[in-house]
């Protein structure tokens, strides 16, 4: 019976351990609802509405049908004072792999696409990916706490996008289903205006990952 | 302030004259045979070419422009080395049929015997320098000329080139028959120029520069 009750803890610990790590989430008492505005997490972008232009060197890696990718080229990052955003992703010769627009109202378009990277899962990755960054899109922002970090969690389409603040700074957003599928690292944010050094999306199933760094155009030099 | 071109139109005598719109300020080239002749005899006594070259992606829609500068090396017959330094690091090694390509994380070898879409790339790289651009049937080449200099536009004929290109433009100076600038033009309506300085011909170039392994 000993034996039985110990197999059972361990079970339970074990599966506890693989469990959803938002379980211990709780609803902050913070705030007057529990729901907020989508202006909440804006504060937190970690592309900077105001800021006009940032340009990325970025590196691409993943495996499709078991077989590994790499690709390399410039990310760059558009804002205009009327609320669109462009997002131009080009190979280090000027090739453009796609173009994406965002309007003020969040509507989405793609501009431009290769043919090879024209398939609706790799379309809608990407633009899930941006939107959290750009935070557009965002729906039924909800507050959570777990000791001195804030989640702030929108609705998806399938599961939720977290944005882990703490100290008032963006730590990283997540986007969770049953289990964490993606992790967005912005790095290197100094204040609310400025761009973050770096970004790392990492996903988790898909084995897929988006490393960018920030430069410097030579024509601003 | 210009590149050495090596443009020696082997292949002239198979050029088309398609009936795309004359650039501003250029005419069609009125005396072919002539044209074809001062080509070769520039680019037999090129052996070997280097060159700065700053790029320039121009956005549609946009006045915004993404620009990166960096290093050109060439020798005859069929190597091509374009080394991009600001600001960020990459490499592109053609010898041959191999390509190599170097960013800051990872290298790549190609066999471009291999890859189609690395055969094009191969070859219009080879024939902006060696001027054969006539002969290459991806494109359809219209050959014009201004008080100052020449150019030679080529626009897609194959569906392959089609998709990744509106049209490519190859400027040449008339007087020393180096190129100035490359235009690619995408089909979305962005385009990219590659303008060429400091060029020094006939320098002895290490083997190394150009070792794809």
């Amino acid at each position: 019976m000993t034996r039985f009750l110990t197999l059972v803890s361990l079970l339970i610990l074990l599966l506890s351990a693989c469990g959803s790590p938002y379980k211990k989430l709780r609803p902050s008492g913070t705030h007057d609802a529990k729901t907020v505005s989508s202006a909440d997490i804006a504060k937190y972008r970690p592309v900077y509405p105001g800021l006009q232009k940032a340009l990325y060197r970025c590196h691409v890696d993943g495996r499709f049908l078991f077989k590994k990718f790499h690709l390399s080229g410039i990310l760059l990052f558009r804002n205009f004072q009327n609320g669109d955003t462009r997002v131009v992703f080009s190979n280090e010769m000027g090739f453009t792999f796609f173009d994406f627009g965002w309007d003020g109202s969040d509507s989405f378009k793609v501009n431009s696409i290769i043919p090879q990277l024209d398939k609706p899962a790799v379309i809608k990755t990407l633009r899930k990916d941006l939107e959290l960054v750009l935070v557009r899109n965002t729906h039924s922002v909800e507050i959570f706490l777990d000791g001195d970090t804030i989640y702030y969690r929108s609705s998806l389409p399938k599961g939720y996008a977290y944005y882990i603040v703490q100290a008032t700074k963006l730590r990283r957003i997540e986007i969770a289903r049953r289990k964490k599928v993606a992790t967005i690292y912005p790095i290197g944010k100094r204040t609310d205006n400025d761009m973050p050094d770096s970004l790392s999306i990492v996903h988790h199933k898909a084995h897929f990952t988006i490393q960018a760094k920030k430069i410097t155009d030579v024509s601003a030099e | 302030m210009r590149m050495r071109s090596a443009v020696l139109v082997i292949f002239c005598s198979f050029m088309t004259l398609s009936a795309a719109a004359q650039p501003k300020g250029y005419k069609p080239v009125s005396n072919i045979p002539a044209f074809q002749q001062t080509l070769a005899k520039s680019t037999a006594a090129l052996q070997t070419l280097q060159s700065d070259f700053v790029q320039t992606k121009h956005l549609s829609l946009l006045a915004d422009k993404i620009s990166s500068r960096g290093k050109f090396y060439y020798r005859k017959e069929d190597k091509v080395r374009i080394e991009y330094t600001t600001p960020f690091q990459y490499l592109l090694v053609m010898n041959g049929g191999q390509v190599m390509v170097r960013d800051e994380q990872k290298t790549s070898r190609i066999n471009a015997r291999n890859s189609k879409m690395m055969q094009s790339v191969n070859r219009i790289m080879l024939d902006c320098m060696r001027g054969s651009v006539f002969s290459n049937p991806d494109f359809k080449v219209s050959a014009y000329e201004s008080g100052t200099g020449y150019l030679l536009s080529m626009a897609p004929a194959s569906s392959g080139m089609k998709k990744m290109f509106s049209q490519i433009d190859v400027y040449l100076s008339k007087t020393s028959l180096d190129v100035d600038r490359l235009t690619m033009t995408e089909q979305g309506g962005d385009y990219t120029d590659m303008d060429f300085t400091h060029s020094q011909h006939n320098l002895a170039l290490n083997d190394a520069i150009f070792n794809t392994r």
